[in-house]
């Protein structure tokens, strides 16, 4: 599964990286690492914009891991 | 004679008048809070004057987080106009020092496919190819995440303009961000 490490970057960073983490793979299922919550809600709302569907939202120790999912 | 004297003293004050942009003079509008400065700005551009809000130079020191800029030649039709509105600047300051120049609220990031404007505390980005917004953050207002919601994802030409559905501060310079945004990315 393909994973998007965005943690440490400022915004609109990891939007951007996972824009184009989206549009390279186009459907399936990836999962992207951030470590804000600004982060989290915008890189949520994006995929979602994109046709992208949030399975889930884990916080861990460094953030969030977010899965997302095209079929 | 006298008139010598006279057109002398009126060049050397025009010669002693500081920095110009096309051959205008300029002054600054400065405000004790934000909310006048959004009404003197309706106000004055609803008259039609050429005006534009801008961060405070580094030599005042009074007043909110933004100034308008103003052309000082309109300074006493501009002051009858804000006092019929029943508003009053504090300080009205001619643009005569580099230290005296307003600093331009936008700070714009190339981001190669987006473009990223951000005005004061906000932040806007578009996909350049497609117009289309993919982030809006920054503030921490509570109209933002809304702001966010109705505007990620559409393009510029659809999305709503942050001033008719944003009731915050944040919602003003989102608002600001975006008609650079628009100057910049879609055709005139």
């Amino acid at each position: 599964m393909t994973t998007i490490d965005a943690r440490g970057l400022s915004c609109p960073q990891p939007v951007l990286l996972s824009l184009g983490a989206m549009k390279k793979l186009d459907k399936g299922r990836m999962e992207i690492l951030v470590d804000t919550d600004t982060s989290k809600e915008n890189v949520s709302r994006a995929a979602t914009s994109q046709g992208w569907e949030v399975k889930e939202v884990l916080p861990d120790e460094e953030g969030y891991r977010i899965a997302i999912e095209k079929g | 004679m006298m008139s010598g004297v006279v057109l002398k003293f009126l060049r050397r004050k025009a010669e002693s008048a500081g920095p110009k942009k096309r051959g205008v003079d300029y002054g600054i509008l400065v405000f004790e809070n934000t909310s006048e400065v959004i009404r003197a700005e309706n106000r004055l551009k609803a008259a039609g004057w050429s005006i534009r809000v801008k961060g405070p130079p580094p030599e005042i020191r009074t007043g909110c987080d933004l100034v308008i800029e103003f052309p000082l030649i309109e300074e006493l039709a501009v002051l009858r106009a804000l006092e019929k509105a029943g508003l009053r600047p504090l300080e009205v300051v001619p643009v005569t020092s580099p230290l005296l120049q307003p600093v331009d609220l936008f700070q714009v990031k190339d981001f190669g496919q987006f473009l990223m404007v951000r005005a004061a505390n906000m932040k806007l980005t578009v996909d350049k190819e497609t117009s289309l917004i993919v982030n809006v953050s920054g503030g921490g207002c509570p109209d933002i995440p809304y702001l966010a919601q109705e505007m990620v994802g559409r393009s510029l030409a659809d999305a709503p303009e942050p001033r008719r559905i944003g009731h915050t501060l944040c919602g003003y310079a989102l608002q600001l961000a975006y008609v650079e945004v628009r100057r910049r990315c879609l055709p005139s």
